[in-house]
């Protein structure tokens, strides 16, 4: 017996993606999305926008204002490659819309370098060998950021759970956590 | 080994600084004036003819500027062999997984382009599919290539010395049969594909790969374009483990879109689709039979094994051959036999994985473990009497030159105090042992070759030109810290340019763990051959001999006289003053057998060198809820030489952790007839920094006579030594066999309510 099918939306791998998709394309033509302006504090710097309301901030980062070190691995929260900081803590930009970060400071990671000299965390996962990759160094940097500058000497657990929101699969994570180690030793 | 400068030290990795400013570009970081961005339709239906592809509503959206479907495309079929040819790029005809490409947008944005897909039509016929190895194998299965009969893609069959023999003399035979599903590369980069044509018709292209030449060979075959209008060019690389080694149907469809719409086109990967539509590794059942001595040697060995390729041939003859060909480097045996199955199942694609086989491996090491436990001989004791060792000829007649198989069992066991732990541990904990080899590269016949160059400019710095691609694991590095040991510069005075086919001379690319081995002995030569122009010209100068003449510290000077001495950049000078400019070429073939085959011959000299690793850890395991923790681990690699030794210790605690924790305890794929249930992080459990225990890492160096400075492969032992030391010590732990991998709490305590009713508790 032959079964014609006639296919809707082939891509349905991921009900989670396509749903997300059915939901937003009708929006913005249907419903006629606008795009609002946005005022975002990115880095020391101001950046007003003009951007659809359900964009990420981890979309706008890159998209809008070229900044791309802010890279994107699951765009669903689960692996921490996003991050980046929100007054300080870290947060998945693929999970934060861009509008609601509007009024908080947010840093990424072409933000820690000064002046032409590298953060002290930074210097320390390259003396490290901390990097392999790549990919989850930015979020990686970002998040020993946020523990240290609220735990400046932690303990090795202390840092192997801040961490563990950050998944690298290239490292096995020895390098990285010795590397957290060693800046939290440059500070005392 | 003193003499050298940079070589054999700890060297800062020369990417590190560009990847911890987010300046290193990935591909999908890229952005071209007037770029689009493409999204591919797939495959609803595991196996379904195509009766109707319609794009014409697709067409007409505003912002969509262009469609493709496999008709825009030639004929040409993927396959890493002419025989195994059987995959096109874009399906025409019929789909055999479910996110089998089908046609591809490319539009103004992501959105636009998304919407054209819901609009392309496509009328499907659904054909019976199949989902595992045992219905494949049926006698009234469905057929999922026509070619391909009994839906028996590759048989490696391997013979050698009297097998039957051997098992009738040996005192102990055993036959266990060990079963894993598939599993996941999981790089941190989503796979992307950036693509534009010139006017001059050139194709610019940039993707992660696992080697660049690699990837332009078969783009050139399909566009039926000469190999130097195909530019695939440099970027960094956002991990590979294998998966990165093939052409993939996103860099023929976005050059397909580009050159229709004429436009710079992006496609970037859902990480569902990065787990779907790119590789897994291989479900696996292994069946294996081995009889040993009463000293525990073995006499013979025979395993069956069957493994589910997914709908397309891919990589199939070396990932189903390399299982096999680790454990026959790794141990001794005079007699063994090898029946390798790929099976065609209407699931995703199949190819080439870092831990090759974790049924396979973990088998074979369990059930040496099981032999000893019989005769009442210690792991360690079982693997040091079976080890392989150096001059010995593999069963298929490779000729190991250097090999530290020994050496990393008595270091790891010294060094996990394995006498004291083994047998005397508290309850519930456990220590493991497995050992392992891995290739140094493989027959690429005609592609298996690296050529480098280097320019001097005036200054006295250089420039490296080499095809080596670098995935994550150092290659770049490892490039710049040779060609600066050779000339006697600092790292900062060269510059690499690598992985560009428009640019750079073929190699042979990263994932057959040759980089180092040829690429580096190929810039290793260039730098020399400079070297001895450069002498030619001081010697003169130095009044001396070119042959008494060495480069250190920026300066060709007279050995033993520090004193006599010219920089560089005089000597680079003197020469432009006489015409003369100052390069160099070096190209390195391995010396391995042209003639082997993986399937019709596979006897000769498969690799020019073999790594060996022994890992072992210890473990403890909750009782009441199968949990496991890994307590610490001592990884042992004969690498050779170690280059660049932090750069080493990161190859071995990456690789435990993949093969090992992740790889034994949490990572494996389900699928719902076809349909890949747990495609991404959320569900898929990877290694976490909290999971990790304290690596102890043993570098080995037995100083191979061809490698770069003695150098070979580093790392892959280690990974798929893990997975055994792994299975080892949590079965130790619990004191019964468990043969399912990876071994999940629920298997842990199944494992032990049954060892509890045997003994009648």
């Amino acid at each position: 017996m032959r079964k014609l099918v006639r296919n809707k939306r082939a891509v349905k791998q991921s009900t989670k993606k396509a749903a997300n998709r059915a939901v937003k394309q009708p929006m913005e033509q249907a419903m006629r999305v606008e795009k609002r302006k946005v005022l975002l504090h990115v880095n020391r710097e101001e950046h007003e926008l003009l951007i659809y309301p359900h964009r990420t901030l981890a979309e706008v980062l890159r998209n809008e204002l070229q900044l791309t070190g802010t890279k994107q691995s699951c765009s669903e929260g689960a692996c921490g490659t996003c991050t980046i900081l929100l007054d300080g803590i870290p947060v998945r930009s693929c999970l934060l819309l861009a509008a609601d970060a509007e009024g908080k400071e947010i840093t990424t990671i072409e933000g820690l370098a000064q002046n032409g000299k590298l953060h002290p965390i930074q210097e320390a996962f390259v003396d490290h060998y901390a990097i392999q990759c790549g990919f989850c160094t930015p979020g990686m940097i970002l998040t020993a950021k946020a523990l240290l500058d609220k735990n400046p000497h932690p303990t090795e657990e202390e840092i192997r759970n801040a961490i563990s929101g950050n998944i690298c699969r290239c490292t096995g994570y020895a390098k990285i956590v010795e590397a957290i180690k060693a800046a939290s030793e440059m500070a005392r | 080994m003193t003499q050298y400068s940079l070589v054999g030290k700890d060297m800062k990795r020369v990417d590190a600084i560009a990847k911890a400013t987010g300046q290193a570009l990935f591909t999908a970081d890229l952005a071209l004036p007037r770029m689009l961005y493409g999204k591919a339709l797939r495959s609803p239906y595991p196996h379904a003819r195509i009766l109707g592809i319609d794009t014409s509503r697709a067409v007409k959206l505003p912002g969509v500027k262009a469609v493709v479907t496999g008709h825009d495309s030639s004929d040409e079929k993927w396959g890493v062999f002419r025989y195994t040819q059987d995959q096109r790029f874009l399906s025409i005809d019929k789909v055999r997984y479910i996110g089998e490409e089908i046609a591809a947008v490319a539009a103004v944005d992501e959105d636009t382009a998304s919407e054209a897909l819901g609009l392309i039509k496509v009328e499907y016929e659904e054909l019976p599919a199949i989902f595992s190895v045992d219905d494949a194998l049926k006698p009234d299965a469905p057929i999922i290539h026509e070619n391909y009969q009994g839906n028996i893609n590759i048989h490696v069959k391997i013979d050698v010395g009297d097998v039957e023999k051997g098992f009738k003399e040996s005192y102990l035979v055993r036959e266990d049969t060990f079963d894993a599903p598939e599993e996941s590369y999981f790089q941190a980069e989503p796979y992307a594909v950036v693509a534009q044509f010139d006017n001059a018709g050139n194709l610019e292209i940039w993707m992660p790969n696992g080697g660049p030449h690699l990837k332009a060979k078969p783009l050139a075959n399909v566009f039926k374009m000469p190999l130097n209008k195909v530019r695939v060019r440099k970027i960094t690389i956002g991990g590979a483990f294998g998966g990165r080694s093939e052409i993939s149907p996103a860099d023929v469809m976005c050059a397909l879109l580009a050159r229709k719409s004429q436009r710079p086109v992006k496609i970037v990967y859902t990480r569902e689709e990065n787990t779907i539509a790119t590789r897994q590794a291989h479900g696996m059942k292994a069946t294996i039979r081995t009889g040993v001595d009463r000293e525990g040697r073995v006499q013979a060995r025979d395993v069956t094994c069957y493994m589910d390729g997914g709908a397309y041939s891919s990589t199939g003859p070396i990932a189903t051959s390399v299982p096999f060909l680790c454990m026959e480097q790794a141990y001794r045996m005079e007699n063994v036999r090898y029946n390798g199955y790929r099976v065609f199942t209407n699931k995703p694609i199949r190819g080439m994985y870092r831990c090759h086989g974790r049924a396979f491996a973990c088998g074979v090491d369990l059930q040496i473990d099981m032999l000893g436990e019989e005769l009442g001989i210690d792991p360690v004791t079982m693997r040091l009497r079976n080890a392989r060792q150096p001059g010995d000829y593999t069963p298929t007649k490779s000729y190991v030159g250097s090999c530290g198989m020994t050496e990393t069992i008595v270091k790891s066991a010294e060094a996990a105090r394995w006498k004291e732990r083994w047998g005397k541990l508290p309850p519930f904990h456990g220590i493991g042992i497995g050992c392992n080899s891995v290739q140094t590269g493989f027959p690429m016949g005609i592609r298996g070759g690296s050529e480098a160059f280097i320019k001097f400019n005036e200054d006295g710095g250089i420039t490296v030109i080499s095809g080596v691609v670098d995935n994550g694991q150092g290659n770049e590095t490892m490039l710049v810290q040779i060609a600066a040991e050779e000339l006697g510069l600092k790292p900062e005075d060269v510059q690499l340019i690598s992985a560009d086919t428009e640019v750079t001379p073929s190699d042979p690319g990263s994932y057959s763990m040759v980089s180092t081995f040829v690429g580096g002995n190929a810039v290793r030569l260039a730098a020399q051959d400079a070297k001895q122009k450069l002498f030619v010209l001081a010697a003169k100068a130095l009044e001396a001999k070119p042959e008494d003449l060495i480069a250190k510290d920026r300066k060709i000077m007279v050995k033993g006289e520090p004193e006599r001495s010219l920089s560089l950049t005089r000597a680079v000078r003197l020469g432009l003053s006489k015409g003369q400019s100052i390069s160099g070429q070096g190209a390195y073939w391995p010396k391995v057998d042209s003639r082997r085959e993986w399937v019709e011959n596979p006897v000769g000299q498969l690799s020019e060198a073999f790594s060996f690793g022994t890992t072992i850890v210890e473990v403890g395991v909750d009782p009441e809820t199968g949990q496991v923790k890994v307590l610490e681990a001592w990884a042992a690699q004969d690498v050779g030489y170690a280059l660049n030794p932090k750069i080493i210790e990161s190859q071995f605690e990456g690789g435990l952790a993949m093969g090992g924790q992740g790889g034994m305890l949490t990572e494996y794929h389900i699928l719902d007839r076809g349909r890949v249930l747990n495609p991404t992080q959320l569900e898929y459990k990877l290694p976490l920094a909290c999971d990790m225990p304290k690596i102890n890492n043993i570098i080995v160096e037995t100083f191979d006579p061809n490698g770069p400075y003695g150098a070979k492969e580093a790392g892959m032992s280690i990974a798929m030594s893990a997975a055994q030391a792994y299975s080892a010590a949590i079965c130790n732990a619990i004191g019964t066999y468990i043969h399912e991998f990876p071994i999940t709490p629920d298997k842990i305590l199944k494992a032990i309510e049954e060892k509890s009713k045997r003994e009648g508790k």
